[in-house]
């Protein structure tokens, strides 16, 4: 399985990444470096992590997300969590997960909409 | 209705968690669970297969249907060989770890599920039953 698999794009000033369905550990680490490589490459003010498709979101993944969005705020940035699914919500707030100081939006526009009024 | 043979599959890396949270979604999926408790009982799969392989090393994940003429439902049992858990009340304290995680997979996995039962003995292994009830 490739475990490098996911695409950062950068859309003005913002990282822009889509989480598939169910990745696996080294997936979701992988997406931490990457995020952070891309940071610095393109001068990026933003991140936008789309986990709309995300259909199992468990303690290790929802802590890299928070460690990930607490370095991209050391770094000058903002990390805005677009699209977690109902069943998803319902669930991470039994297991007792927060997703530490990254915000949350309903879906990617909302997201931008968010990053865009930050930046004003 | 009867209750349909366990079945079983290892669990040996991370990669194998990726592999058990597709069957363990399948199984419920095939029972009829609604979508949340489908993400329910997958996510306490995550958790619990993840502490094999991060505590263990290796284990293996036993699943089987089970049936009762006013309810279906799906009973997981996640056991290892790994040197078990010293202090059993002190791993269900919300917030305690001893790999650096965030202390939430047993207690959270305990309030996902609707019946957890843990069995563990230092230097031979430690043996987590989960089951969830689909009202019919």
């Amino acid at each position: 399985m490739a475990e490098d698999n996911i695409a950062v794009i950068k859309v003005r000033d913002v990282l822009m990444i889509t989480m598939p369905a169910d990745p696996g550990d080294a997936t979701v680490s992988a997406l931490q470096e990457k995020v952070m490589a891309t940071m610095v490459q393109t001068e990026a003010a933003g991140v936008i992590l789309d986990i709309s498709a995300v259909e199992t979101l468990d303690s290790f993944f929802a802590r890299t997300i928070a460690e990930t969005a607490q370095m991209v705020a050391l770094m000058g940035g903002r990390t805005v969590i677009a699209g977690m699914r109902p069943s998803v919500a319902i669930t991470t707030t039994q297991l007792g997960l927060t997703l530490g100081g990254a915000m949350t939006a309903l879906d990617v526009d909302r997201a931008l909409d968010m990053l865009n009024h930050t930046h004003q | 209705m009867s209750t349909e043979p366990q079945r079983e599959m290892p669990i040996r890396s991370e990669g194998d968690i990726v592999t058990t949270r597709r069957t363990v979604r399948e199984v419920a999926q095939r029972l009829g669970f609604g979508i949340t408790d489908v993400t329910r009982i997958v996510t306490a799969t995550s958790e619990l297969a993840r502490n094999i392989v991060l505590y263990a090393g290796a284990g293996v994940i036993r699943w089987r249907e089970l049936g009762k003429s006013s309810r279906v439902g799906v009973e997981l049992t996640l056991e290892d060989n790994g040197p078990g858990i010293t202090d059993i009340e002190q791993a269900m304290q919300e917030g305690y770890t001893t790999s650096g995680g965030l202390g939430l997979g047993l207690p959270g996995t305990k309030r996902l599920m609707d019946e957890f039962e843990i069995a563990s003995e230092v230097g031979r292994g430690t043996r987590v039953t989960v089951r969830k009830w689909r009202r019919l």
